[in-house]
């Protein structure tokens, strides 16, 4: 990345490389030390207690399964919106490409009341479904839901610009070989797009380990039952236990970080291949 | 950057520019903060009082308590009184006080968050040595229900009824939430008045929270959630649902169980703060105030139970038959040991429940 900057004043270029690293330290790096040193001041022992009690392991797991559950659904759908979006020409385009970013805008504690507003007990969708034993409110299909919604322009925001820029000649060359269309999205479509899926998914997965305004509203809160990660540190940390906190926010933060670090490793793997 | 030729040193010198201007916006800002500082407590006829308060009781401060306290200051001192006020989660404001807020008075709602300023040596620790052992208001514990109480609740066993939902914070986070807790678990444990009993304390509690639909973090979130329609119970405060009657000129239906638990607001002085700031005869004054008879009809107006049982408003509900405090069982320390600790009651609940599942 070290490329030489275009305005070429070396003054200036050194004052501006000083001013983004201190940025950047000032903004992320003291921050996460600040956490580690005091996640790690307690000892290693105190730290696995702390990882082991049944409340903080559920509260983990339940984080990570709820957010694999929405990533896989998010391939899955988010592939298929790009697809459309690149793909066909109808009208009310231009708007859905609009809505697509709207999760984004939305403050989180908001999407929760939408959503309690629209699936709560109270709501009539929410009260038949409830009646067929099928409760998505405060209980664990919540929290999917509501990750799937404050992570929904990931996948679509990173397949669509490379299909844009896919070149439909080898699709249709081998559609005129005789692939058909199953075959060809296999062999021709899906090679070229699993890099922007897998970053799409990445993504999506670290900002839901730590997604909690949307999730808080509509899980139930309950431990061992609906509690995630970030409610438990939370609670946590309002009743004192600085520490049980401190060791689950850290967990949580490493896996980010290392998705984060694992998929910059990928994309760099995978650039001589696009001849990018 | 002395000769600018490119955008780049036009876009600094704009940004150092932009920089200057914040920073003399802040000095000023600075200054002017620092300005009203030394008149505090100092002469010129004007007191100041810094008051943290919890949440709830701030419509009762804002409209009546402030005001009248204003009045009652210039009348016996002939003095001017000016508030600074902040309110939060009780919890938090606590937390806010020990990290530096330098509020003069506490007024919080429960011990716990005033003993986290006694450890921290801001409040004196004889606070509760006062008149009223440091308290300003009461209220009781109570269950809210729907209109014409379809569910036929009348007491905490009726919580325990499978397939009702019930609601109430987490205790977690809402330190009130614990009133609502002890509650029931004081029902349980006191339902032999010769005998605590706390396998049946244990038993009661453990069967309303396997009800529980969504433990939200303070008590006003949970009555929220039950006002969009969760839930047929929510286990409140007495006055939280007289405040919203107040406000919207509505009726809230609600359920006085026949054994329920006494809640005492407590209020207390920061030393640490009225000693810098001068004006501790002020926050005397203030607490004291807070009891007299014309702040306590003040606060009963808000909703609360007045200290004096003589100064209830006509048309509130009579007490349950059964009324119990903290100091029946056993105090805070004991049963925030017992039930809160790490591994105590309310751990054992979930972790049981989980096991009886399986």
């Amino acid at each position: 990345m070290s490329r030489r900057s275009p305005t070429g004043r070396a003054p200036a270029d050194l004052l501006l490389r000083g001013v983004a690293l201190s940025y950047l330290a000032l903004m992320v790096v003291l921050p996460l030390a600040a956490l580690s040193v005091q996640a790690a001041t307690p000892g290693v022992a105190a730290f696995w207690k702390h990882l082991t009690n049944p409340f903080a392991w559920h509260a983990l797991k339940l984080t990570f399964a709820t957010a694999f559950i929405m990533v896989l659904i998010n391939a899955v759908m988010g592939t298929a919106t790009a697809w459309v979006l690149v793909r066909y020409d109808f009208p009310g385009k231009g708007v859905m490409n609009a809505l697509i970013d709207v999760p984004f805008a939305v403050p989180t504690v908001v999407t929760g009341l939408m959503l309690v507003a629209l699936y709560g007990p109270s709501s009539v969708l929410g009260s038949f479904l409830g009646r067929h034993g099928w409760g998505v409110i405060y209980q664990q299909p919540g929290i999917v839901l509501a990750l799937l919604f404050v992570s929904y322009p990931f996948v679509i925001r990173s397949v669509q610009p490379v299909l844009l820029e896919m070149d439909p000649a080898e699709e249709e060359a081998a559609a005129t070989l005789g692939a058909g269309a199953i075959t060809t999205f296999r062999r021709i479509t899906f090679p070229t797009l699993w890099p922007a899926i897998l970053t799409g998914t990445a993504l999506a997965f670290s900002r839901a380990l730590g997604e909690f305004g949307s999730v808080v509203m509509v899980a139930g809160n309950r431990p061992l039952e609906t509690k995630t990660g970030p409610m438990y540190i939370f609670g946590e940390i309002e009743s004192g236990n600085r520490d049980g906190a401190m060791v689950v926010s850290v967990v949580l933060l490493a896996c980010s970080l290392g998705i984060l670090i694992i998929l910059n490793r990928l994309q760099h793997r995978g650039r001589p291949v696009h001849g990018r | 950057m002395e000769r600018a030729t490119v955008n780049i040193n036009g876009g600094l010198r704009r940004l150092a520019r932009l920089g200057g201007f914040s920073l003399s916006l802040l000095l000023v800002l600075l200054l002017s903060g620092s300005g009203c500082g030394p008149a505090r407590g100092a002469g010129g006829g004007e007191d100041t009082l810094t008051i943290g308060a919890y949440s709830v009781v701030r419509e009762a401060f804002r409209e009546k308590i402030l005001p009248g306290f204003a009045a009652h200051w210039k009348k016996t001192t002939g003095r001017q009184v000016r508030f600074e006020e902040s309110y939060n989660a009780s919890g938090a404001q606590s937390r806010a006080i020990v990290s530096g807020f330098d509020a003069d008075v506490a007024v919080l709602s429960l011990d716990g968050d005033i003993e986290r300023l006694v450890k921290a040596g801001l409040v004196a620790k004889d606070w509760k040595s006062g008149p009223h052992r440091g308290l300003i208001t009461r209220s009781i514990v109570v269950i809210g229900v729907r209109p014409g109480n379809p569910a036929k609740i009348g007491d905490w066993s009726d919580l325990a009824r499978p397939g009702l939902g019930v609601l109430y914070p987490d205790p977690k986070t809402s330190g009130g939430a614990r009133w609502n807790i002890n509650a029931i678990y004081g029902a349980g444990l006191l339902h032999n008045p010769k005998a605590p009993d706390p396998d049946a304390a244990r038993d009661l509690l453990s069967r309303v929270q396997a009800n529980v639909v969504n433990m939200d973090s303070s008590g006003r979130q949970s009555m929220a959630t039950f006002e969009r329609g969760t839930g047929d119970a929510v286990v409140t405060y007495e006055n939280e649902l007289l405040l919203q009657d107040k406000r919207k000129g509505s009726q809230a239906p609600y359920v006085v169980p026949e054994t329920t638990l006494q809640i005492e607001g407590p209020a207390a002085i920061v030393e640490a703060s009225v000693k810098r700031h001068g004006n501790r005869e002020v926050a005397v004054a203030f607490l004291d105030y807070l009891r007299s008879e014309e702040a306590q009809r003040h606060l009963a107006e808000y909703g609360f139970r007045p200290l004096d049982p003589r100064l209830e408003p006509p048309g509130r509900r009579p007490l349950p038959a059964r009324l119990f405090t903290m100091k029946d069982l056993g105090g805070w320390s004991k049963i925030n040991k017992e039930v809160y600790d790490p591994g105590g009651v309310w751990d054992q609940l979930f972790t049981q429940a989980k096991g009886r599942n399986r």
